[in-house]
């Protein structure tokens, strides 16, 4: 378990750029998530070797944060706003719509690693809502059918 | 210097004190479950809120430090009805196991809850679900469910040992302590956690559902396992020993003394004490006789190994005679067996010191290699062979081989542990009286004529002399076991028996002669030691040495 | 058409270029600073221009700057804070991807003041787009020398690094960012040391807002008093509000501190959709105190809603219709800051969990008489017991809704539902 050489590159320079090796524990999680898919116990160990931080350290990190992947997920990653904005705008219908469409319930990953699906807090986008994130990308304005087309375009 | 006043009472005290400190100089006792001296200050569990007046909002005490001119409240009605509420709040995911819980007697939510009269929670929701009885390592057990996420633990293993085995998982209300997984909790300290842990979430494996502690008396003392020799307090069963399989000590728990071993006692000197109450403890004085041991009193016992040593000294002198004292014993023991061996007895070959031939494990903060808690009071007192002109123990066992020693009294000592157990074998063999005297029967014991059960370190008073020289009490929590005494107690009456009567009828007596006597103890009294200990002569106060990694 | 700072490029194409910014006058300020001024004149000038902090807090920021220790021989770092995660906040997006080197701009000058040479900007996790602007647009400043060693041909030297956040509110909150930032979980940190005295890596650190160092260079360039006397006393200035819920065009409004909050609901945010009648306001994030439409009229600065017993907090407005059940939108709020409380302290951690429990069981028709006075009570056994503000944030709304609209809480605990219409 570890990076290839072009990973083991960019981590020293994420690295380089902190006065203490341990703060570059997030953007060398995402490296590590990139590099291996998810972070596997083995690569929190290696994190913390690199980092020069006991693991358990690296684990109480992977716990506390929503975004890290501790296990597989799918190719597609629907994260759906169920925010005060988004809730009053009517997202319950869209998430259960959607949570019915992929046939997943809440935080769950499809068998084929296609799809995850993550109900979740406010995105930060409430002059869209209901909206959700599918990957790096926002989705506004909500409706049924939206869904359906952008499950079209994701499949 | 501040000056402050809580509850009324003015108090002047050094700058940087928290208020929880300076409280306690008074006499007030903040409710704490986060704090503890010994770890850093991280104030997550808010039971410590007191008011402080001109600031708009409760202030935790152990994180606050005095100001001059500060007015603290710590029991008004707003700071009683802070501390109800995280009480209540603590108690809303907590299960309702005190019943069944080790910790009942010595948990600090039921204790604070008592206080408050909170028995029902208006909580109807169902608790957050967490791990129940999961070990966690060699010693402790974990129960995530009771567990109030303090950090104590977590702070202990990061600080004090550096060891780093648990960890806070999640967040909010699913946030655990839980170890890392796949690691156990088993570093050289691990039983301190149980210690500082305010619940009953982490529990002694060993201690689980023995006693309950409500039946237990402690008495202070001083850890025999290594010549750090760490301040505890022996917690024994004197209500129900019967309860509890006739297991006398349940637990020994470390006692705070800033130049030791400050809170902490390390795994294997709290746990090592089983041999008080094992089977293998010599009950009465016994004689082998043509290889079965038989049982004798005192009075025979004293009668014939004192008829014996006078007809050996008589027919082949002195230095056909070799003693093998032990750092085992105590100051008085050691002190009693020089008058006897070297006054009454005239003999030379005296000397304590057996080489363990496995190194024992050491490090930089409090255990030692030297598996003794008195090796220093022994040199103190002149008892090594190298100051004493006497032969070595490698020397008494060659001379013993080639016939020259006629007589070995040793104490204590399992031999093989410094020298081949053929070794052993062959040269005590060889040597017409053999006198073993000690607490626990083991492979040398075995090879002796005669066994004179000595008292344990929980069962007699005393002082041993840590490596740093420093002079600290043991104190008798039990009884002897069977006809077991003090090792000073069977010099004395042996001497007495041979001639030359020794004035001690307490071990005060033993260490205030030999304060008179021997240059590093002048000075010292046994009425002064005190609970802290004090140094022998010519040993500096609380130096870096002897607090190893604690200043550091 | 009132003035415009930041959102004036909004609609620019390409604002977010380096070329574009600097046409229309950027980096400008920064090239004078870097020659004419010195760090005090610097904040002296942001303190006059009343530029109040506009993460949350709204602390003074040339006062705050004030606090770094001169004398001190460690490093000083600025670090800017893009974790936007109060609910119904949305504007520093808007900067970031419009005002990127306006932003940047702020960021120098700032720095300059305090005597920063490294900035860390701290974006929540979610931003990825918005992350790979930042990252892009600070490759094109090292490349035309605007940072890096001795930027704009100065002896100044400043880094900039975007550090991306993972998925906790709380690490908007100063300390938990900066022991995010350090590579740890978020867990705020006990006040004091401020940060200025002792925050990233032990050492002197200011943490702003993005919006707030955003309008920094317009502070600079056009003057403190032009830009104090575009908001209201004590109050300086224009802020982003952001604008959400039953609104028929929610967005980002840029307007001056202390317009009325009516103003920027009927006149802005164009009113409600449906015609509908206002049943209850959210000023400034999900954590402010909530408003009833007799309390809109108020204007919108940090004193005026501190005066009615709320707060304009990030400015985030919320916008409830007559349509909306209170207890559900408690419930929906709570759920947030039981899902985002650190869990470090024992009444945030308990208590907003309990909290949601009760409002859950309340929505389903379990509810029992007790439950109303047992809301507020958990909520005012929170207030002011906890190691950083998420527990005041959780508690202030369950006290103000169930205050404002307790008939509608009691009816859902006596009659096992709702009475409002449309639910
Ligand atoms: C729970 C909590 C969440 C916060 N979230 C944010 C945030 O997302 N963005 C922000 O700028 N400030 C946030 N703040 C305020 C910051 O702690 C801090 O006051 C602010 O970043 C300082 O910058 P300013 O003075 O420019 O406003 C939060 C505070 C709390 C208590
Ligand atoms: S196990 Fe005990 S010591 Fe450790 S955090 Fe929990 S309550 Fe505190
Ligand atoms: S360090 Fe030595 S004296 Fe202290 S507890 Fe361990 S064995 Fe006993
Ligand atoms: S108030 Fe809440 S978020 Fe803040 S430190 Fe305490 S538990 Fe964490
Ligand atoms: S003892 Fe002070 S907060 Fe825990």
């Amino acid at each position: 378990m570890e990076f290839c050489k072009a990973a083991k590159t960019e981590c020293d320079k994420i690295i380089a750029k902190y006065p203490e090796k341990r703060a570059a524990m997030l953007p060398v999680l995402y490296l590590a998530e990139k590099e291996f898919g998810h972070i596997s116990p083995e690569v929190e160990k290696y994190v913390g070797k690199l980092l020069d931080v006991p693991p358990v350290k690296v684990h109480e990190v992977m716990t506390f944060y929503t975004l890290i992947a501790a296990k597989p997920r799918g190719k597609y990653h629907f994260q759906i706003c169920r925010g005060l904005s988004c809730d009053l705008k009517g997202c319950v219908k869209i998430i259960d719509y959607l949570s019915e469409k992929l046939g997943l319930s809440s935080d769950e990953t499809s068998d084929d690693l296609m799809y995850t699906f993550t109900p979740v807090e406010c995105l930060a986008a409430c002059e869209t809502a209901p909206m959700m994130q599918l990957n790096e990308d926002y989705y506004g304005n909500l409706t049924k059918e939206k869904i359906d087309d952008i499950l079209k375009e994701n499949s | 210097m501040p000056k402050i006043t809580i509850d009324s009472t003015e108090i002047e005290v050094e700058k940087g004190t928290t208020v929880i400190q300076a409280a306690e100089q008074i006499g007030i006792d903040i409710p704490r479950y986060c704090y503890h001296p010994g770890l850093s200050i991280v104030g997550v569990c808010r039971i410590c809120l007191v008011e402080i007046e001109r600031m708009p909002k409760l202030q935790v005490a152990c994180y606050t430090p005095v100001a001059d001119g500060m007015v603290v409240h710590t029991n008004n009605e707003k700071v009683q009805q802070a501390r109800r509420a995280v009480l209540e709040f603590l108690l809303i995911n907590h299960p309702l196991d005190c019943p069944v819980c080790d910790q009942a007697g010595e948990c600090w939510l039921q204790n604070f809850y008592m206080q408050h009269g909170l028995y029902d929670s208006k909580m109807v929701e169902d608790k957050v679900k967490k791990q129940k009885a999961l070990p966690i390592g060699p010693n402790v057990m974990l129960d995530s469910e009771r567990c109030i996420l303090c950090t104590r633990c977590v702070r202990f293993c990061d600080e004090i040992t550096e060891t780093h085995e648990l960890g806070i998982f999640n967040r909010g209300d699913h946030t655990e302590l839980l170890p890392y997984p796949g690691q156990e909790l088993d570093n050289k300290y691990s039983g301190n956690t149980i210690d500082i842990c305010p619940v009953g979430a982490l529990t002694d494996k060993d201690f689980r559902f023995r006693t309950r502690v409500w039946y237990l008396t402690e008495t202070p003392s001083v850890c025999p396992g290594c010549s750090t020799g760490c301040n505890i307090n022996v917690h024994h069963n004197d209500h129900r020993p019967y309860k509890a399989g006739g297991i006398r000590v349940s637990r020994l728990k470390p006692r705070y003394n800033p130049d030791v071993n400050q809170w902490w006692m390390c795994d294997e000197g709290r746990y090592g004490f089983t041999q008080v109450d094992a089977d293998s403890r010599i009950v009465a004085p016994q004689k082998k006789t043509r290889g079965d041991w038989q049982l004798l009193s005192w009075q025979d016992a004293i009668d014939e190994i004192a008829t014996k040593i006078k007809g050996i000294l008589k027919k082949h002198g002195a230095d056909a005679f070799g003693v093998i004292l032990s750092p085992q014993m105590t100051n008085e023991g050691l002190f009693a067996a020089k008058r006897f061996f070297q006054e009454t007895l005239e003999v030379e070959n005296i000397d304590f010191e057996v080489v363990a031939r496995e190194k024992g494990y050491a490090d930089d903060f409090l255990m030692k290699a030297d598996k003794n808690p008195n090796s220093e009071g022994a040199k103190k007192i002149g008892l090594s062979a190298v100051d004493n002109s006497g032969l070595e123990v490698a020397q008494m066992l060659a001379d013993a081989k080639d016939n020259r020693l006629k007589a070995l009294y040793i104490c204590h000592h399992n031999l093989e542990k410094g020298f081949k157990k053929e070794e052993v074998k062959e040269a005590l063999s060889k040597v017409d009286l053999v006198i073993f005297q000690g607490t626990n029967q083991n492979s040398t014991s075995n090879l002796a004529n005669y066994c004179l059960p000595s008292a344990s370190f929980v069962e007699k008073d005393g002082t041993f002399t840590n490596f740093a020289g420093r002079v600290q009490e043991i104190h008798k929590a039990v009884e002897p076991l069977g006809e077991s005494k003090p090792d000073w107690t069977i010099f004395r009456n042996l001497s007495k028996r041979l001639g030359k009567s020794m004035p001690y009828f307490e071990a005060g007596d033993v260490f205030n002669a030999l304060a008179e006597e021997v240059d590093a103890f002048k000075g010292l009294s046994y009425e002064k030691i005190g609970e802290h200990g004090v140094l022998l002569n010519g040993h500096r106060a609380s130096t870096e040495k002897e607090m190893g990694a604690l200043v550091a | 058409m009132s003035e415009k700072i930041i959102s004036k490029f909004f609609d620019i194409e390409d604002s977010h270029t380096i070329e574009i910014y600097e046409k229309h006058g950027g980096y400008e300020t920064i090239r004078k600073v870097l020659k004419q001024w010195t760090p005090e004149q610097i904040i002296e000038e942001v303190s006059n221009a009343n530029l109040r902090g506009l993460g949350g807090a709204g602390f003074p920021a040339g006062r705050k700057w004030s606090f770094i220790p001169k004398d001190s021989p460690k490093p000083k770092y600025l670090v800017i804070n893009a974790d936007e995660s109060e609910p119904g906040t949305f504007k520093d997006r808007y900067v970031i991807d419009h005002y990127t080197h306006g932003l940047f701009e702020g960021i120098m000058i700032a720095s300059y003041a305090i005597g920063a040479h490294k900035a860390f900007i701290y974006i929540r996790g979610e931003y990825i787009r918005q992350t790979e602007r930042l990252v892009e647009q600070i490759e094109a400043a090292y490349e035309k020398g605007y940072l890096g060693k001795g930027i704009f041909g100065s002896k100044f030297d400043l880094d900039l690094i975007v550090h991306r956040g993972a998925g906790a509110y709380i690490c908007g909150e100063e300390t938990a960012l900066l022991e995010s930032l350090e590579g740890k979980k978020g867990w705020p940190r006990m006040k004091p040391p401020f940060p200025a005295i002792e925050g990233a890596f032990h050492s002197p650190t200011i943490v702003n807002n993005v919006e707030t160092l955003a309008y920094v260079p317009t502070i600079i360039k056009n003057g403190a008093d032009s830009f104090a006397n575009l908001g209201s006393e004590r109050n300086g200035g224009l802020r982003l509000y952001s604008i959400s819920g039953h609104v028929k065009n929610p967005g980002v409004y840029e307007l001056p501190m202390g317009i009325p909050l009516r103003e920027i609901i009927y006149e802005h945010a164009g009113g409600l959709e449906n015609g509908n009648g206002i049943k209850a306001v959210i000023p400034g994030g999900s954590s402010s105190p909530i408003l009833t439409p007799n309390e809109i009229d108020v204007n919108m600065d940090f004193d005026s809603l501190a005066a009615i017993g709320s707060m304009l907090g990030s400015a985030g407005i919320i916008v409830m219709d007559d349509s909306t059940c209170m207890v559900r939108a408690l419930y929906v709020v709570t759920r947030f800051y039981h899902h985002e409380s650190c869990g470090q302290c024992t009444p945030c951690r308990e208590g907003t969990g309990w909290a949601e429990k009760v409002l859950k069981r309340i929505l389903d028709g379990a509810g029992r008489p007790e439950d109303v006075d047992n809301l507020v009570e958990i909520a005012d056994n929170i207030i002011g017991n906890t190691i950083c503000p998420l527990g005041d944030a959780a508690a202030l709304p369950i006290q103000s809704y169930v205050k404002k609209f307790r008939e509608e809480f009691e009816y859902h605990v006596r009659e096992g539902k709702c009475d409002v219409k449309g639910q």
